[in-house]
């Protein structure tokens, strides 16, 4: 074991104060620390400029390793394919002529809603994405639940932001940098999200558990309305999130709600696409509970 | 020394301490930070605090790894790298510079058990740091989801960090 430094340096003045200093250097080193933490506790937004930056910076090297795994992946994937490839092209044929069938249906059922739509004379909202990135990393050491996308405020991106896949809801957007943004999660235990059940339309509230699922509960204390396997949609309520979004899926029920997990996993999705806030008014709101996260 | 200058193997001769020998371990500390940028979309956060592992394995190895006011710097590097709250590991790693010294004048003497239980005791303390500070900004977790599994982790990846501090310092003195 190496000698510790000690209390004492021997007899030498110079080096007896080198060590006093930096005894108070590092006395001074936590005060700033709590200063800065109280201040980052109390107002998260005053750091927005530093974050940014910081995602700036590192963003770009989680996107390069991302690439490079993706990569291989891909390359590993693609050599899986060619194997049992006569079985495969089989099904997929049988799956292709289900899905055309299944198509012509739809078809039909997209006319009627638009007349009947046109009957009720129901304003469309026009939504272009903002932007559409890749999400190339995310908060595995700590125990919010936060994930880094590869667009930030040079295409648009700004802070309140939805963020969501094809599949479904991501989550909104709490840092924006100019290349680089953090998004929090809907499994972050902060990220809120008014919701409810497709089946039935029941408004229910939505929770993230930190621990990759999300709790669901009703807004109407009575009986459970959860049933496995039901889908829970955004409901557009509050104006941030765009209705109709499919968020998670239940998997388990408890006493008054249901577990749930994301339908839009954030780590197989290929691009996370950012859109404008449903009602733009509500940016401004949302700036306010945007500031809960760091 | 005449006759080992002679044989074959002469490496261990003239070998001082290599350049930059006193940078070496808070730059391991910054790489320890930079293992957050791993392209990992995990729907938990129990991977260990990489940063405070390195500087444990160096500050337990050592007392003159860096002077101590370092500390301060690094933990705000690793603040930014990770996207902690600006100022926890700041305030958190000057911290664990002053405990340990304290404790340095304390322990008579040490052996690698008695570093492995102070080294849970202070990833511990830092994870329920975390995990109250991420309380009071709203995601107040359950312990047994969140810290718990993190301490857990952490706890068991430091004889690794504490392997890789050895073997570096006897690297970067040239032994």
């Amino acid at each position: 074991m190496a000698a510790s430094a000690g209390p004492r340096p021997g007899w030498s003045r110079r080096a007896q104060y080198g060590l006093f200093f930096s005894f108070l250097a590092v006395l001074a080193g936590l005060a700033v620390g709590l200063i800065l933490l109280i201040l980052s506790l109390v107002a998260p937004q005053s750091y927005s400029v530093v974050r940014g930056a910081a995602l700036d910076a590192t963003a770009p090297i989680s996107g390069a390793l991302r690439e490079v795994t993706t990569t291989v992946t891909g390359l590993v994937g693609g050599a899986g394919n060619y194997w049992d490839a006569a079985n495969q092209n089989a099904q997929l044929k049988r799956e292709r002529a289900a899905l055309m069938r299944r198509m012509v249906e739809a078809r039909g059922i997209l006319e009627e809603n638009q007349q009947l739509r046109a009957a009720l004379q129901l304003r469309e909202h026009s939504r272009d994405a903002v932007a559409a990135g890749r999400v190339v990393g995310s908060s595995f050491e700590s125990s919010r639940r936060f994930a880094i996308i590869s667009v930030g405020s040079s295409e648009g991106v700004q802070i309140g932001m939805p963020v969501r896949a094809a599949e479904g809801l991501i989550g909104r957007v709490i840092d924006a940098g100019s290349i680089a943004s953090r998004v929090l999660l809907v499994t972050d235990r902060a990220n809120i999200v008014p919701a409810r059940i497709l089946r039935g339309g029941q408004p229910v509230i939505s929770t993230g558990r930190g621990d990759g699922t999300i709790d669901v509960r009703p807004l109407e204390v009575g009986k459970n309305p959860f049933k496995r396997g039901d889908v829970i949609v955004t409901s557009g309520t509050g104006g941030l999130y765009p209705p109709l979004v499919p968020i998670a899926k239940v998997i388990r029920l408890d006493d008054d709600g249901a577990i749930a997990i994301p339908i839009a996993d954030p780590s197989r999705v290929s691009f996370a696409i950012v859109e404008p806030p449903f009602e733009p008014t509500a940016l401004a709101a949302a700036a306010e509970p945007a500031s809960e996260g760091p | 020394m005449v006759r080992s200058a002679l044989g074959p193997q002469s490496a261990r001769l003239n070998k001082g301490p290599r350049a930059g020998a006193d940078y070496i371990p808070a730059a391991t500390v910054v790489a320890g930070s930079l293992l957050a940028l791993l392209p990992i979309v995990s729907a938990t956060g129990w991977w260990p605090d990489f940063g405070l592992l390195m500087l444990l394995g160096w500050r337990l190895l050592r007392a003159d790894a860096w002077p101590a006011w370092w500390a301060a710097p690094l933990g705000f590097v690793n603040d930014v790298i990770v996207g902690n709250p600006i100022g926890m590991s700041v305030a958190m790693w000057a911290a664990i510079m002053i405990a340990l010294d304290i404790l340095d004048r304390r322990t008579m003497w040490r052996d690698y058990w008695i570093e492995w239980a102070i080294a849970t005791v202070v990833i511990a303390l830092s994870e329920i740091a975390h995990w109250r500070a991420a309380g009071l900004m709203g995601a107040d977790v359950p312990f047994n989801i969140s810290a718990g599994p993190a301490i857990l982790v952490g706890v068991l990846t430091f004889p690794i960090a504490a392997f890789i501090a050895t073997r570096l310092d006897r690297w970067r003195l040239g032994r």
